[in-house]
């Protein structure tokens, strides 16, 4: 139990999916525009890793090694299908609003990088522990990231329909570039700076 | 070759066979379960669209892909989608009449051109020439119409303009064709 809760705990600050590993950069620049989209795309590559992770640690002893990463590829691609149809179907505002990088999760290095450097190697449950602890630390870099360009770029602060309320000057001048994609590259960029120069973080 | 040789070139294959096998089975179940929902989804966003361009709206009935709308049991318009061909895809609009000879408006319902520059002919001062104008004048100024281009997206532009004047044409010719 004490390596599950270990296993868990690396993906939040140690091996953090963005910060330190830089997986998955493409659909954090894209989707981080407001806390909607991050909490939504977090649900999706959540359901993604979860399944690859304990169907790629159940199969993995009869995985031959020439075939892995096709074989890998099929059930990510089923998966991330799957949810995707079944977005389309429940969530439709949500859908819309991921657009293209819902169904892109199945190129998302996040996702075969586990597969490959984790679950086929792992048993299923410590495999699980790893999923959710990757999925937190893509949510917690996912919020941070939103989190500021929501309130740099509208001036406003809306979650799920719940309004917070304007941020004092920027809620009249919102700074619409931290709304595109420069935006992101520059928080990203400073956060990731700032997480290493105080050695919160490491490079690998 | 041995059978063991033999096996071991075979069942790399013979997996992967059977992963593809067991993820289509999946796939095709989750899309038959979810394809009645997906459709009924996109028609109720249509539905809605035309709701937003008449406003007076109490019903449409679809025939085909003609919308008919009724204000209580008067007819007040038609809609329908015309597909053009953008810089970056294909840009979906729907498109409402008044009457047999005039436009009630259009509204993008999805596109993908670039943002900033194509991503405009989405928006207010480019959509609001459409509105009222008769369905011959629905073409760029330069080509002697009504609808100015936005500088530098010619291309959408000119998409949108051709496939709702297309679309516009053959639907009318359609309308006197059944009356």
């Amino acid at each position: 139990m004490a390596r599950f809760g270990k296993e868990f705990a690396k993906g939040l600050i140690i091996s953090n999916p963005v910060f330190v590993l830089a997986l998955g950069l493409c659909p954090t620049l894209a989707v981080s525009t407001s806390i909607d989209n991050a909490l939504g795309m977090t649900l999706a590559v959540l359901i993604v890793l979860f399944g690859a992770n304990i169907l790629i640690a159940a199969i993995r002893r009869f995985v031959p090694n020439i075939t892995r990463i096709p074989i890998f590829i099929v059930i990510i691609a089923t998966l991330v299908t799957v949810v995707n149809l079944i977005f389309q179907a429940r969530l439709p505002d949500l859908h819309e609003s991921l657009g293209i990088f819902l169904p892109l999760i199945v190129v998302n290095c996040i996702i075969l990088g586990r597969a490959e450097a984790f679950a086929s190697k792992q048993p299923i449950f410590y495999s699980i522990a790893d999923a959710l602890g990757i999925t937190v630390g893509f949510m917690i870099a996912l919020l941070m990231i939103s989190f500021i360009r929501q309130i740099l770029g509208t001036g406003n602060l809306t979650v799920f329909g719940h309004d917070f309320g304007n941020v004092p000057v920027l809620g009249e001048n919102p700074v619409a570039m931290f709304i595109l994609p420069p935006g992101a590259f520059l928080i990203i960029g400073l956060l990731l700076g700032l997480f290493r120069r105080t050695g919160v973080m490491k490079g690998e | 070759m041995k059978a063991r040789e033999y096996w071991s070139k075979v069942s790399p294959v013979a997996l992967l066979t059977i992963v593809v096998a067991v993820a289509v089975s999946i796939l095709t179940a989750v899309d038959a379960n979810t394809r009645e929902q997906i459709i009924a989804q996109e028609q109720q966003k249509i539905n809605r669209l035309i709701g937003e361009m008449f406003p007076e709206m109490s019903r449409s009935e679809a025939d085909g892909d003609l919308y008919a709308v009724y204000a209580g049991d008067d007819l007040i318009g038609y809609a329908f989608i015309a597909v053009g061909k953008g810089y970056g895809g294909d840009i979906n609009i729907l498109v409402g009449l008044e009457d047999e000879e005039t436009i009630k408006g259009i509204t993008i319902i999805s596109h993908s051109e670039t943002p900033g520059l194509g991503t405009r002919v989405a928006e207010s001062p480019f959509i609001d020439q459409f509105v009222g104008i008769g369905i011959s004048d629905v073409a760029l100024t330069d080509d002697g119409g009504r609808v100015d281009a936005i500088t530098g997206s010619t291309i959408s532009s000119e998409a949108v303009v051709d496939a709702v004047s297309a679309a516009a044409m053959e639907k009318v010719s359609q309308l006197q064709g059944s009356e």
